[in-house]
């Protein structure tokens, strides 16, 4: 064999493996960097999907309660009291007491309120620890600080040590997390809230961007003449792809709230700002699977005497569809972690309710997610965490749903 | 240059003979592509229930002139038409013509098969249905049975209705459509290059159809294969650089043609 072309044989050989191993190395590089996401959020989310709490006997035979009018803090508050505190004065008792969760009398309300027989019994409630407890069962406390660097006093220290050595502890897994909206007490604060907000939102964006988009692109890519009107507008819809999404947000408050006078604060005005910046997603998504589709078949259907609809949608429409259903998902899922632009229109109010429609005021995942990472209390670490993690799963689902909707609608040539 | 050439066209301007009252009557067509002229006053008959077939090198313009028939050109937005294309005496080109009604009275095959990714019967029946022509689901099975058998495919494929076209072989594939086209009962069909895609034993099975098919239908075929020009067709016409060179019965034009362009390309010294 001829000696260059055995040396160039070589060279391309090496060139070609060279390549393929840069290929898998950054692949395992990305591969790396995901599981340390993924493992170091759940590695500190932890925490956050378990509480601490007190079975506390709630005695409400001897008592005789007046239905309508209930003061479930103060029942809290004596019952706390029947645990053996040792205080005599005024200060130990509001220390003693801060020691559980102000979130305890709205349980013992809902209960009493779902069993309204409980009103006459003795019986033993789950009260949660409040968030400083809590950690205290979950991390400990250095001692070593000086007592008003800590958290927790000594006193406190002695009386969470009792209830463990009494037994009374438990460890519960935290459906408040799941089940509970927002709250200032990270023992009760829950994802609820802000997953609802975020399904509402995502859900408007879904109803007003999908059908628009890709109504649009087909208009384009089969009616419109090519001018320079046609040209104009597909050079801003890219553009629009590509505008920061805080410029959306501006654009809401402005129109929407502004000058519509939409509410604030509402999954209602969130979507139709998602919807901005989703809209040009789709639009370009619609477009080249629509140009995807071989031209072979709307001649096909032109010849057999289809008018352009039928053309559109019997034919270009279903091929087009797995495409056109990627891009929308992968328009959703960007807005759906997106945070910019529902701060400017007031998403990022402290809601506790679970918002009911897309009307009340609500918080989105990515905003709650912010919130809690700007919060104070240690306690809110695990959650953020938590949060996020709620956050990457659904991302997760929904992605999921686009590669099972993709494989249902492939159309085989 | 175009210009030099135009005219040397025009003076050289074509008319075939032809019976009296052929069924397709062009005259004088141009089409131009934005600025660019692709057919330059092409005037032609076509003989009903004939097979004629249009030769001549790639580019010459014959491909387009089949589109013209049965206006699929109307979808490219920069081209234009001028002339005037009469199909029974009805200028086709007319503004009050619907063009999908048009087209239902003209069927087409293309150089590539293009099923449409349905089943085998829904493919067939496609036509019917848009045109709402059958509703009722038996009357539908006997067309599609009928189209399928008159296009030499329902032997092959009678137990396999339901699986996609897409799944055929080529040459079955360019059945397929064929039996689509002849579903809605065109009057005339167009083939563009039907074989050229395909192998010799699948070409010989569509030229065999072709030949069966003029019995009812009349065909206007563009080939590049001269062997089948003379084989399928009555008529052939020679186009050359967006000009009909010549025209006439195939036997004379592959045998004694009129013009020198024509002879040197039946006679391959030439395209």
């Amino acid at each position: 064999m001829n000696k260059t072309i055995r040396q160039l044989t070589l060279k391309r050989q090496f060139a070609e493996k060279r390549f393929k191993f840069y290929g898998q190395a950054s692949l395992f590089l990305a591969l790396i960097m995901l599981v340390v996401i993924i493992s170091s959020m759940t590695y500190r989310s932890i925490p956050a999907f378990t509480n601490y709490g007190l079975n506390l006997n709630i005695n409400l035979s001897q008592n005789n309660i007046d239905k309508d009018n209930i003061n479930y803090r103060r029942l809290i508050r004596e019952n706390i009291f029947l645990l053996d505190s040792g205080c005599e004065d005024r200060k130990c008792r509001r220390e003693f007491s801060r020691l559980f969760s102000s979130g305890a009398a709205y349980e013992l309300k809902d209960s009493l309120e779902n069993d309204p027989s409980l009103l006459k019994k003795d019986f033993r409630k789950f009260i949660l620890f409040s968030d400083d407890a809590d950690l205290f069962y979950k991390f400990g406390i250095d001692k070593n600080l000086p007592e008003n660097e800590r958290r927790l006093s000594d006193r406190e220290i002695s009386w969470l040590s009792d209830f463990q050595e009494a037994g009374l502890v438990e460890k519960r897994f935290s459906t408040n997390f799941f089940t509970n909206g927002d709250s200032r007490e990270p023992e009760i604060a829950g994802v609820l809230g802000a997953v609802v907000g975020s399904l509402y939102t995502i859900l408007i964006t879904l109803i007003i961007s999908f059908p628009i988009g890709v109504l649009s692109a087909i208009y384009l890519e089969s009616f419109a003449k090519k001018n320079r009107l046609t040209d104009f507008i597909e050079v801003n819809i890219n553009n629009l792809a590509a505008v920061p999404s805080i410029v959306f947000g501006l654009l809401g408050l402005a129109l929407f709230i502004n000058f519509f006078g939409m509410p604030r604060s509402a999954p209602l005005v969130g979507g139709c700002v998602l919807s901005l910046m989703t809209l040009p997603v789709i639009i370009i998504a619609t477009r080249a699977s629509l140009q995807a589709v071989p031209p072979s078949i709307r001649e096909a259907a032109l010849a057999m005497g289809a008018s352009e609809m039928q053309v559109v949608f019997q034919h270009l429409f279903p091929a087009a569809l797995p495409g056109i259903l990627t891009g929308t998902i992968i328009g959703l899922a960007r807005a759906f972690g997106e945070s910019a632009p529902l701060l400017l229109i007031g998403m990022v109010a402290f809601v506790v309710d679970i918002p009911g429609s897309v009307t009340d005021p609500a918080t989105a995942l990515p905003v709650q997610v912010y919130l809690w990472a700007d919060s104070p209390e240690r306690a809110f670490v695990a959650k953020t965490s938590a949060a996020t993690l709620v956050l990457i799963f659904l991302l997760i689902v929904i992605n999921l749903a686009a590669v099972i909707l993709r494989k249902k609608y492939q159309l085989k040539w | 240059m175009v210009d030099s050439m135009n005219k040397n066209i025009e003076t050289n301007g074509v008319r075939s003979s032809i019976s009296d009252n052929p069924l397709i009557d062009c005259q004088d067509v141009d089409v131009y592509y934005g600025d660019k002229q692709a057919l330059y006053s092409v005037c032609l008959g076509i003989n009903e229930k004939e097979v004629t077939s249009l030769i001549g090198p790639s580019g010459c313009g014959k491909s387009t002139f089949l589109r013209c028939l049965n206006r699929m050109n109307d979808v490219i937005d920069t081209c234009s038409i001028t002339g005037c294309i009469k199909i029974n005496g009805e200028d086709i080109y007319d503004p009050n013509i619907d063009v999908v009604e048009l087209r239902s009275r003209i069927g087409m095959v293309f150089q590539k098969p293009n099923p449409f990714p349905k089943s085998v019967f829904d493919n067939v029946a496609y036509g019917p249905r848009l045109h709402g022509r059958i509703i009722e689901k038996a009357d539908m099975s006997n067309k599609v049975e009928e189209s399928l058998v008159r296009a030499g495919l329902w032997d092959e494929i009678k137990d396999r209705l339901n699986e996609p076209g897409t799944s055929l072989s080529g040459g079955q594939q360019q059945r397929l459509c064929i039996a689509r086209a002849i579903a809605v009962d065109p009057q005339i069909i167009l083939m563009d290059e039907p074989c050229s895609a395909l192998d010799p034993i699948a070409t010989a099975k569509i030229e065999e159809l072709i030949d069966e098919l003029k019995a009812k239908y009349t065909i206007v075929i563009v080939t590049h294969s001269m062997q089948q020009a003379a084989r399928v067709s009555q008529r052939t016409a020679f186009f050359h650089l967006g000009s009909l060179i010549e025209v006439g019965d195939t036997e004379n034009i592959f045998r004694s043609p009129e013009n020198e362009q024509t002879e040197a390309y039946v006679t391959g010294r030439y395209g």
